[in-house]
């Protein structure tokens, strides 16, 4: 179950945030992904020698917490993209796609005349969008 | 298996699909367009430096949305960190999606070690263009000029980049030459990177 999905510019502003759970801990997710923020800039700062090359988009798992998983994407204009999720067993494929959709719709918001760079994703597209790859993340990991 | 494959043939030709199209927009089309634009913008200012700074804005705006486009179209997927790899980036890859060919020369300025030069015998957008005599230096491929700083700006490699006319012998149209100068912090890191 993906209970949050954001993404953040290049001076870690968010450009767009919204969670996916009925529960009143949208302020807890937000914090969550303010933290993974932070560890996105430590592993583009410090590449491990052994681990992904400097240049990958995907970052793969940042952390875990106690029953959420962070994964992490970042984009060729340093715009972050950060999931959270609460399935224990999700295959590195399918988090690498949904990430490949999400980058998709967000170049397409983005090419928007109307959209000044820097500001809020405003368009209604957009966020059904996100939500229709939401919701197919989350049949094709349980079924 | 017989059959597998092989395509409707529709009895009436309104019922087959659309075609895709070709992925360009007519030449004719574009240079309309700009000249539209140039006109514009010329109503609105009242010097040179002025048009040229709104051409450049313009362009900016493209060229921060090709880069986020081009990045998350080409398979390879990698981010460019080193300035040679960006460099090559925008003279091949970013002129063969916006003008169907890559650059003609890429080169490294000499007097100054953060100055490069990307020249084309015929820039696409000044190809209906001629400037008059008390315009100057005036180039419309300020806004080529204002694509390439939108990429390296939001790639992460700030740089001042502007569009000249350099003269060649034997041929009536001069080449142009847009130069690029990369800020100060991208050649400390880059000195930093090896």
């Amino acid at each position: 179950m993906i209970v949050c999905v954001a993404a953040v510019g290049q001076q870690n502003n968010p450009l767009y945030i919204q969670s996916f759970t009925e529960a009143d801990d949208a302020l807890k997710l937000h914090h969550i992904v303010h933290c993974s923020l932070d560890v996105v800039d430590e592993r583009v700062n410090n590449p491990k020698k052994s681990g992904p090359t400097l240049n990958e988009t995907f970052l793969g798992m940042l952390y875990p917490t106690e029953n959420y998983k962070v994964y992490g994407y970042l984009t060729n204009t340093k715009v972050k993209f950060i999931l959270v999720t609460t399935d224990l067993d999700v295959r590195d494929a399918d988090v690498r796609n949904f990430f490949s959709r999400f980058h998709a719709a967000y170049v397409d918001a983005v090419s928007n005349p109307f959209h000044v760079p820097g500001k809020k994703i405003t368009s209604r597209i957009f966020a059904d969008r996100v939500r229709n790859i939401v919701k197919s993340f989350g049949l094709s990991s349980t079924g | 298996m017989i059959g597998v494959g092989k395509m409707k043939l529709y009895s009436n030709v309104l019922d087959r699909p659309l075609s895709k199209g070709k992925q360009e927009v007519s030449l004719s089309a574009f240079a309309f367009l700009f000249s539209e634009m140039v006109q514009y913008n010329q109503t609105q200012v009242d010097n040179i430096a002025e048009l040229e700074r709104r051409l450049e804005d313009a362009g900016y705006a493209v060229g921060a949305r090709v880069l986020e486009l081009l990045c998350h179209r080409e398979k390879g997927n990698r981010r460019e960190t080193r300035l040679l790899g960006i460099l090559s980036f925008v003279h091949s890859t970013v002129w063969k999606v916006l003008f169907g060919k890559v650059a003609d020369s890429l080169e490294k300025g000499t007097e100054h070690e953060d100055e490069y030069m990307i020249s084309e015998k015929e820039l696409l957008v000044n190809r209906f263009i001629s400037i008059p005599k008390d315009m100057g230096t005036f180039n419309c491929g300020a806004f080529v000029a204002g694509i390439v700083r939108g990429v390296l700006d939001n790639a992460g490699f700030p740089a001042v980049v502007t569009a000249h006319f350099v003269p060649v012998e034997g041929q009536q149209r001069p080449r142009t030459t847009i130069l690029i100068k990369f800020a100060e912090e991208v050649l400390r890191r880059e000195a930093r990177l090896g």
